[in-house]
């Protein structure tokens, strides 16, 4: 939280110096346990149809011949001219993998995290519209228990349900064949399983946040005052509890955005999405050390960035915050 | 409104939209899709230099033709060379140069002219150490002048359309060596050599073949349209190719049975039966891929502390009538029926049965016999002394650890039956899986004692990155077997004029395998591929999944060509 007299700009600026050491901090311990990892990249990535003489040039070209924290240093330096490597797996600048990649899971992300809020006002608003009655109890119990579900899981239920028994939904990938990049309603149709997959967890997680946010909002004078003027109950929900509820509940997305992340490594794989996650497990199969790292790198400034715009959000939203 | 009733409209909206599409377009799904092949893995490179995948082999093929095409006979198990860019050619100073005439009229994508230009400019990339391609071996035989490389000279241009190739001597693989892919001169001579391997010139390239790339979303896949201006050797009958990126096996199958994808390859024997009840044909290939018991023939830990320069034999495998007596002692027969049934045939050899005029017919299978197998033992010294159910020899016990490519069913399976048969005349193995990464890095460097592996034998009979002696030279030859009557016949394969002329030398070479087993060959696999019913005039086999896929097209297409034709 910025302090007292601290201005918006220099707020932001002050969190993104903190971030970049933590940044960097990532990145290190990423380059260096991804070298621990048994086999050499070198023979991994040379074919050994190339001769002796130009796998040697190969490895100068690539500097997996100097020794690994020189490695280090060269792609720290790189990385400051906006370089981030080249992909052994795929020939290509890992940039331009990235550049083709992040998009889908953007496409991704985005409609779960919004289904992931409206799922949970949905289920606060169900709960506190009947305060300890059995519906509130359920929700109550439900959620902890779908918070807990392995995603790979309600993922594997969602395909048997909505795609083997009723078969509304595809069961994979992005597009269906001879409709990629083409046909919008394909894509949605694709999305809503794994989005769902993404989403639900995260609702349950951020129902309990929300409604024990509300519970503590619901106690204040002015929401009795608003019940007591003869309001109906979704009129002070919506504007005097909602509302007030509000700046947590920003704080918890922004933390939320690295769950999501985190869940769309499971979820890319099990629905086949050409994401963000099953490119990050691709490449440490493949040992591909400049692409685990650029996975790294924007998996890393995803989370710091929607953790510094969940603190803006919520400093704008609530100007008390930053008197605090 | 509440927000259940919106958040209830909102699902049943998509539900009903989808829904509708889904009905809407269900019935002309399978007859609009166009033909969709299911693959494992990503393309590595739309540049042949760099191209190592196997399927990034074949989709590089449809894109740039070489000069010769290929067919494999299966009558006489060997391939056979058609024309492609070059309309024909000739054999010429007593079969060391090989001229070729290309065809006229070949453009590239761009609207250039495919010249023989193109085809010189191809293989000074192929050669030039700087680019690194991996098809760099196909240019080491042709002529260097003064010890050096010298494509310019060696890949000789007469005029446009005559190029003539200098070899240093006659060879079986002067064909199949001249018919790299053949890259556009014109557009790749800008590019930094050093750039080539990761220039974007690959995500969009200028292209001569039956199809062009339309699309490439790495993890998703690939789509290839025909190319209208290709006369290599037409544009492709199906408007496109579709190869989508399936990385579980079971799903590629699912979809295959489901209708979802056309053609999937690798099928599993035991999977055969499933996905031949749909709407699905199999296609089983004779196999070039065979799995064996690795004995490493020579001490890894001295090799290792030595940096590869001493060898002494294995302690426990280095001796032949060991490795004969382990063979004896696994029943290779009872595996193949029971984990390959119809699909798997006994290995005898490192030559496939495939190629019949190589294929040592004669040999039989050392026989399953666990007595001669015991007495075997013996005879090397090998005696249970102190009753524990175990060999040993000078103190030591015949105990090792197998080591296996983490992931693989199928050997998981055959390593536990091996381990009990092993078992039953008292040698110890237990069973270690191996991150794939890690096994095949450890196995090429020759750090492990005995694994259960699989290799793939060439098109072409070069043996010798298998089972030639200089160990530094030949990583593949993981067992580390060597053997000077193996190496004259490996060299002397190499000289012939016709391949078929060493079939005696290659008969040989199986015999010596045989008494020598530097490694128990188990079973040869047929490679099943599941092509649905709709997809017609494909050549699947041997030379791959897409093998002139310039020919397949959709049934329904294939009758609207009928209809026109009359």
């Amino acid at each position: 939280m910025p302090r007292p007299g601290r201005s918006l700009p220099a707020f932001l600026l002050g969190r993104t110096l903190q971030a970049v050491p933590l940044l960097v901090g990532l990145l290190t311990l990423v380059f260096f346990l991804s070298r621990l990892l048994p086999g050499d990249a070198g023979t991994l990535f040379l074919s050994p149809t190339v001769s002796p003489e130009a796998a040697e040039r190969l490895r100068v070209q690539f500097g997996l011949d100097r020794p690994v924290p020189v490695q280090y240093i060269l792609w720290i330096r790189a990385l400051l001219e906006g370089n981030l490597g080249l992909s052994f797996s795929f020939n290509a600048p890992v940039r331009e993998i990235l550049a083709r990649v992040f998009p889908n899971t953007i496409i991704l992300a985005i409609p779960a995290l919004f289904l992931e809020m409206l799922l949970a006002v949905g289920l606060v608003a169900v709960a506190k519209r009947h305060p300890g009655s059995t519906i509130d109890r359920l929700l109550s119990r439900g959620t902890l228990v779908v918070y807990a579900l392995p995603t790979f899981w309600l993922g594997f239920i969602l395909v048997m349900v909505f795609s083997y028994w009723l078969g509304v939904f595809p069961s994979a990938y992005m597009w269906s064949a001879g409709s990629e990049g083409s046909s919008p309603v394909d894509l949605v149709r694709h999305l809503v399983l794994p989005s769902l997959t993404l989403a639900i967890p995260g609702a349950a997680g951020l129902a309990r946040y929300l409604a024990s946010t509300v519970g503590d909002v619901e106690k204040e004078e002015y929401v009795l005052a608003g019940t007591s003027m003869g309001l109906t109950h979704w009129t002070v929900f919506r504007r005097y509890i909602l509302k007030n509820s509000m700046a947590p509940f920003i704080s918890f997305m922004g933390t939320e955005i690295g769950g999501l992340l985190a869940g769309a490594l499971v979820t890319e794989t099990l629905f086949a999405w050409p994401g963000m996650g099953r490119l990050a497990v691709m490449a440490i199969f493949a040992r591909d050390y400049p692409l685990v790292l650029g996975c790294t790198l924007l998996a890393g400034v995803v989370v710091i960035v929607g953790n510094l715009m969940a603190d803006i959000l919520q400093a704008i939203l609530d100007p008390r915050v930053r008197l605090e | 409104m509440s927000v259940i009733r919106c958040f209830l409209l909102l699902v049943s909206s998509v539900a009903v939209l989808t829904g509708c599409a889904r009905k809407n377009s269900a019935a002309s799904d399978s007859n609009r899709r166009p033909i969709t092949i299911a693959i494992a893995g990503d393309i590595d490179s739309f540049n042949p230099l760099f191209a190592e995948d196997v399927t990034a082999g074949e989709i590089n093929d449809l894109l740039f033709p070489g000069l010769v095409g290929s067919s494999f006979d299966t009558s006489k198990g060997m391939l056979i060379y058609t024309p492609l860019l070059a309309r024909s050619w000739e054999f010429k100073a007593e079969h060391c140069d090989l001229l070729f005439h290309l065809r006229s009229g070949a453009m590239w994508s761009d609207g250039q002219p495919v010249s023989a230009r193109d085809v010189q400019f191809s293989y000074e990339l192929y050669g030039d150490p700087e680019v690194g391609s991996v098809r760099q071996g196909s240019v080491s035989g042709l002529r260097g002048w003064q010890g050096k490389p010298d494509i310019t000279r060696s890949v000789e241009i007469l005029d446009d359309t005559t190029v003539v190739f200098h070899f240093e001597m006659a060879s079986p693989s002067q064909l199949f060596d001249a018919g790299l892919p053949i890259l556009p001169a014109h557009v790749l001579a800008a590019i930094p050599r050093k750039e080539l391997r990761t220039h974007e010139i690959n995500r969009s390239p200028v292209v001569s073949g039956p199809f062009r790339l339309e699309r490439w979303t790495p993890l998703e896949g690939v789509i290839l349209a025909s190319n209208p201006s290709s006369t290599l050797p037409f544009p492709a009958r199906a408007s496109s190719l579709v190869f989508r990126v399936v990385p579980e096996y079971r799903t590629r199958v699912s979809q295959l049975a489901a209708g979802e994808v056309d053609v999937v390859a690798d099928i599993r024997p035991e999977d055969a039966g499933t996905v031949s009840a749909s709407a699905v044909r199999l296609v089983a290939t004779p196999g070039r891929d065979y799995d064996f018991l690795g004995w490493n023939n020579i001490d890894p830990a001295l090799f290792q502390k030595s940096g590869g320069k001493t060898v002494r034999p294995h302690p426990l495998f280095g001796s032949a009538p060991v490795r004969r007596a382990l063979t004896m002692a696994i029943d290779r027969a009872s595996i193949v029926k029971s984990y390959l049934g119809s699909y798997g045939h006994e290995a005898t050899g490192g030559i496939s049965p495939l190629f019949k005029w190589a294929y040592n017919d004669t040999l039989k299978p050392l026989p399953f016999d666990r007595a001669g197998a015991a007495a075997l033992l013996e005879q090397e010294g090998w005696r249970d002394s102190d009753g524990d159910g175990i060999l040993e020899k000078n103190g030591k016990r015949f105990s090792f650890s197998l080591k296996v490519s983490a992931g693989n069913a199928l050997r998981n399976a055959v390593a536990t039956a091996v381990q009990q048969q092993l078992h039953d005349v008292k040698v110890e193995m237990t069973i270690e899986q191996v991150e794939r990464g890690t096994f095949w890095d450890n196995l090429t460097a020759r750090r492990y004692d005995a694994w259960l592996a699989g290799f793939s034998v060439p098109l072409q009979m070069k043996l010798d990155d298998l089972w030639g002696s200089d160990l530094a030279k030949y990583p593949f030859n993981v067992t580390g077997f060597r053997n000077a009557r193996v190496d004259s016949i490996l060299a002397a394969s190499r000289r012939l004029q016709n391949e078929t002329d060493g079939a005696s030398l290659w008969k040989q070479f199986q015999d010596i395998l045989s008494e020598e087993q530097p490694c128990t060959f188990l079973f040869w696999i047929d490679s099943i591929t599941g092509v649905s019913t709709r997809v017609r005039g494909t050549s699947i086999g041997i030379l791959g999944t897409t093998h002139e896929a310039w020919n397949w097209s959709l049934e329904n297409q294939a009758r609207d060509r009928l209809a026109q034709a009359r």
